[in-house]
């Protein structure tokens, strides 16, 4: 009898189980953007971001528990400075060389971190660690907003999740020490990304 | 003092100038003058981006080979002759480190992508120290070949979008100038020797091949840099003052330096 019963609460159980386990997430590149600003010489604050980013990331909101996983590639940085104009090389250009990100040697750049805190079913807070120039660093993205549903592009088909985050860094903490203090030490960091439920 | 100090004017060219000046007045009659040019190299590092090995990147391969040249500069000064069979050894050790200095980036290329960059930077390197090791013994010739060899890859890497790349180079011109520069005001020559030659020009052509590689310096601006340690070696008569000499040198050497910023300027000017 009591062997029945076990097997009963086991079976009404299943469908939680099925609910609280983790859902994995593949970043859309299209809509995912890692941003910076730096203050350039005391005076203004210019501003980049980064394209065709990749990775993943899990949420199990039952759990409180989420992990993210993001890839950027390093050459594709662009402050909306490309053009040479009369000048032997554009901001971005520069910005590629071993004087800031050495894009060549170093091609990526990677976060991996976990939700901390959480608001509700919403992550607040994902701490982790940011590997620049081959340095890897703690690194705290405060969550601005998060929110999942169904994707309104497929008629509810595939489900998805966005977010933005914040934080900021030191990048002579990463040995990108060149200009400082003309180029301000501090980069303020947003990003913008957005997954797909597998 | 401190906006002096982070200001690149002085970190890549005047103190590294101030320093060697000083190295070459203490050192220069112990036939160490050519230490100038380590030391204001060093100096430089130090103030532009500050002298760490963690994590040994590109740049700071170059950073430390170019610490390290000096000790086997004043060993083979010291110990024993810089013959042409060592300056073959050296130089071809020298094309090797280049090899190991830009491994990080090689490794992430095709195999025919590596071997060429690999062997066109190693086979510029050697080429470059071999050539200017010749020059060991003639202390104007090697002084001005420095000079042009840190001022050639310092100012072509500036324009190949490397600031950093470029004021290092710009620290071995303005510290190799002053080794020149005391020979020049006293009429005095002073021992260059594989002291001077070795670390000099090592340390330039590593700098000239990172910013090939790192950066966007075409590679046939490398040929116009590898030219300056042979133009160095024009006809300029014994029987003229020192100054005079140093002036004629330099000023083959400037020839040589300004191909390859037109040629660096040249790319640049193509569609990025």
């Amino acid at each position: 009898m009591s062997r029945r019963l076990a097997a009963c609460l086991a079976a009404a159980a299943l469908p939680l189980a099925a609910d609280a386990a983790p859902e994995n997430y593949v970043i859309d590149p299209y809509h995912t953007y890692p941003y910076f600003e730096v203050e350039h010489v005391g005076m203004s604050w210019v501003r980049g971001r980064f394209e065709k980013t990749t990775g993943k990331f899990t949420l199990d909101a039952a759990a409180k528990a989420g992990t993210v996983e993001l890839t950027i590639p390093t050459a594709t940085i662009s402050t909306g400075d490309n053009e040479r104009g009369e000048r032997a090389r554009a901001r971005d250009e520069h910005l590629r060389t071993p004087d800031f990100f050495n894009a060549v040697e170093f091609p990526t750049i990677t976060f991996r971190g976990s939700a901390t805190k959480w608001n509700g079913d919403a992550p607040a807070e994902i701490q982790g660690q940011l590997t620049l120039l081959g340095v890897t660093k703690p690194l705290t993205l405060t969550v601005l907003n998060w929110k999942c549903g169904p994707d309104p592009r497929t008629q509810g088909k595939r489900y998805m999740c966005g977010a933005n985050a914040t934080g900021s860094f030191k990048r002579s903490d990463f040995g990108m020490k060149f200009g400082v203090p003309a180029v301000s030490d501090e980069v303020r960091l947003w990003v913008g990304l957005e997954g797909f439920r597998q | 003092m401190n906006s002096l100090l982070s200001h690149p004017a002085v970190q890549g060219g005047i103190a590294p100038f101030v320093v060697g000046l000083a190295v070459v007045a203490i050192l220069g009659r112990a036939k160490l003058g050519g230490l100038a040019v380590p030391v204001g190299f060093c100096v430089a590092v130090a103030l532009l981006s500050g002298i760490a090995f963690s994590p040994l990147t590109a740049t700071r391969k170059i950073v430390l080979l170019a610490l390290v040249a000096p000790a086997i500069g004043v060993l083979v000064d010291l110990v024993f002759k810089c013959g042409r069979t060592l300056a073959v050894l050296i130089a071809l050790a020298c094309g090797a480190l280049t090899v190991w200095a830009f491994w990080s980036v090689l490794h992430q290329k095709t195999a025919a992508q590596a071997l060429l960059l690999g062997g066109g930077t190693a086979a510029f390197v050697a080429w470059v120290v071999w050539a200017t090791l010749a020059l060991a013994g003639q202390p104007v010739r090697a002084g001005a070949a420095a000079l042009m060899l840190g001022l050639g890859a310092g100012v072509s890497a500036v324009l190949a979008a490397s600031a950093l790349l470029g004021l290092y180079g710009i620290a071995v011109g303005a510290s190799a100038g002053a080794f020149l520069l005391w020979q020049m005001v006293t009429g005095h020559k002073i021992a260059a020797g594989a002291t001077l030659t070795l670390p000099a020009s090592l340390t330039a052509a590593l700098l000239a091949a990172g910013a090939l590689v790192l950066a966007e310096l075409p590679w046939y601006a490398l040929i116009a840099i590898a030219a300056i340690p042979l133009a160095t070696r024009l006809p300029a008569p014994d029987r003229l003052p020192v100054w005079v000499q140093a002036f004629i040198v330099s000023a083959y050497g400037f020839v040589a330096a300004l191909a390859a910023y037109a040629l660096t300027l040249r790319a640049s000017a193509a569609p990025g």
